[in-house]
């Protein structure tokens, strides 16, 4: 049996490092106390999530943020994902090229430029005040609303990407025999091709709320300390306030979300998708 | 055909707009001879970009990000083919648990993964700030290497190996021989897909901070929190110069859309 044996060999230091470096380190900061570090584990970050306001603010402002970046990413997204399924070749390797094209810029370019647009001397403000529609220079920056506009910007991509994937397996005769049976194009395109592609619509809407979850940078820059989610109080907590049973909390917080997002998506195409 | 609604085209018209429009102003706003953010600039100079490419901070960070992203792509790859490989050719009985176990960095928060790493490798064992920078980046990237690998090997006809054992070849000849360059450019795609992961990436040097652990990202971070002049618009610019640069290697190598818009779908499929 010596093809086991190489199979055990070759499996091996990934295995190990993946154990090192990964399992052991998330699942000690998770659930236990770390030697060496004032913490006294699972009970005591139960504790200070209990007592601690700040992470369920936060948890709330995070998850509400989500919900709303998700429906904005799919409204934005869905329509792209769609024409990019139904455009002849050339086009559509242009129209995808061009969909995937910001995920090769790092978070901190792509919300760099939403500091040009909401600041207070910004581009919107000051078309605002010059169509008179406003008296005074507006902030949009350090809100609720540029953080969700910033992650809308973000994660459209993962929609058009996932959409496109998902309309590109509907046949386009379907739709066209729904039109054939006097459905409106937007009918055919509501309860014919939209329900077929949910399953993969879901996967990418999952993919979307998990990211605007745990998303750091955007909340950071367009967000500022005065509205913090999850991903900037973890920070604020294990870097400046250093705070280390808070920050442990808050993880926990923010992976427990993320993995029942995950585990929901997992089961919910089962169920949509057409027998 | 719905795909030719006006109402389609509209939507989507305003959908890439919104996706691509801002990435494009800063561009301009690099561009400025004035001291400010802001646009349209206020005149047209050179001036950003010369300053850029001479501070020394960004200077020393990209160093630092080329160093990690390259050696966390190689240590990635060396332990994430082998996995691929067993995975795909072995005989393990738990194929498809270990298979979820290798996706397992991608779906944990990174900031969480950071945050860990810095308690458990740099208070608990003293690891410098750079090795658990580089472990982090590693792990991070492992999901990566054994899934873009994997896939590859799994298109790969097996009846090319088959035969080179047939012949008399060995295991390994038959590795480098024939798996290898059959499956390059699924090791490519890997390659590219690792080092603009890494390059990206903000939590894990945020949170592994120490000497010579800030990364490009971070110090344009931190540039932007204090100061509001130009500067980062002109970094941002070469960079997405760099992108299409990394686009158009990429769509060569293995097609640029198969490579990310794919990774980036799968990400939690082991």
């Amino acid at each position: 049996m010596w093809r086991r044996r190489t199979t055990g060999l070759l499996l091996a230091p990934g295995l190990a490092v993946l154990a090192l470096v990964f399992l052991y380190p998330v699942a000690v900061t998770l659930v236990a106390a770390p030697a060496g570090v004032d913490d006294g584990g699972l009970a005591d970050r139960l504790g200070a999530l209990a007592a601690d306001e700040h992470i369920w603010r936060a948890a709330a402002r995070t998850v509400r943020v989500a919900a709303l970046v998700t429906a904005l990413c799919l409204l934005l997204g869905l329509p792209v994902g769609f024409l990019i399924s139904r455009s002849p070749p050339r086009r559509r390797a242009v129209l995808l090229a061009l969909a995937v094209f910001p995920l090769l810029l790092s978070t901190v370019v792509r919300t760099y430029s939403w500091l040009v647009i909401l600041g207070r001397t910004g581009l919107l403000s000051r078309a605002l005040t010059g169509l008179g529609l406003t008296e005074r220079p507006t902030q949009l920056l350090y809100t609720e609303t540029a953080v969700v506009i910033g992650l809308t910007q973000l994660f459209t991509p993962l929609v058009i990407i996932t959409a496109y994937g998902a309309f590109a397996h509907v046949h386009p005769d379907l739709e066209a025999a729904a039109r054939g049976l006097g459905a409106s194009a937007g009918s055919a395109f509501r309860r014919v091709a939209l329900p077929l592609a949910l399953p993969g619509v879901l996967v990418g809407a999952t993919l979307v709320f998990a990211g605007a979850v745990t998303a750091f940078t955007t909340p950071l820059l367009l967000g500022g300390t005065r509205t913090p989610t999850l991903a900037t109080l973890l920070y604020d907590y294990a870097n400046v306030t250093v705070d280390w049973s808070s920050a442990a909390a808050v993880a926990l917080v923010m992976t427990v979300v993320v993995l029942a997002a995950g585990a929901l998506a997992a089961r919910v195409p089962a169920k949509a998708a057409p027998s | 055909m719905t795909g030719r609604h006006p109402l389609v085209g509209a939507l989507s018209a305003v959908a890439l707009t919104f996706l691509l429009g801002p990435i494009l102003l800063v561009v301009g706003v690099a561009f400025t001879a004035g001291d400010t953010i802001e646009f349209p600039p206020r005149g047209l100079s050179l001036r950003w970009f010369a300053q850029a490419l001479s501070y020394g901070p960004f200077l020393e960070a990209l160093r630092t990000s080329l160093l990690v992203a390259m050696a966390g792509t190689v240590l990635a790859l060396a332990l994430g083919l082998p996995v691929a490989l067993a995975l795909g050719r072995g005989g393990a009985r738990s194929r498809g648990a270990i298979g979820t176990l290798f996706t397992l960095p991608v779906v944990v928060p990174e900031l969480v993964l950071g945050y860990a790493l810095f308690q458990i490798l740099m208070v608990t064992f003293r690891v410098s700030a750079f090795g658990a920078l580089l472990a982090g980046h590693t792990v991070l990237l492992l999901p990566y290497a054994v899934r873009v690998t994997g896939s590859s090997l799994a298109q790969a006809d097996r009846s090319l190996e088959e035969a080179a054992r047939g012949l008399g070849a060995g295991g390994w000849a038959t590795f480098t021989r024939v798996t290898l360059p059959v499956i390059a450019p699924g090791v490519a795609a890997a390659c590219v897909l690792s080092l603009v992961t890494s390059f990206n990436n903000v939590p894990l040097s945020l949170l592994l901070n120490g000497p010579g652990t800030t990364t490009l990202p971070v110090a344009m971070l931190h540039h932007v929190e204090f100061a509001f002049d130009p500067l980062v618009a002109a970094v941002c610019t070469l960079l997405l110069v760099l992108a299409v640069a990394v686009m158009l290697v990429t769509e060569r190598l293995a097609g640029f859309t198969d490579v990310f818009a794919r990774q980036e779908a799968d990400r939690w499929r082991p």
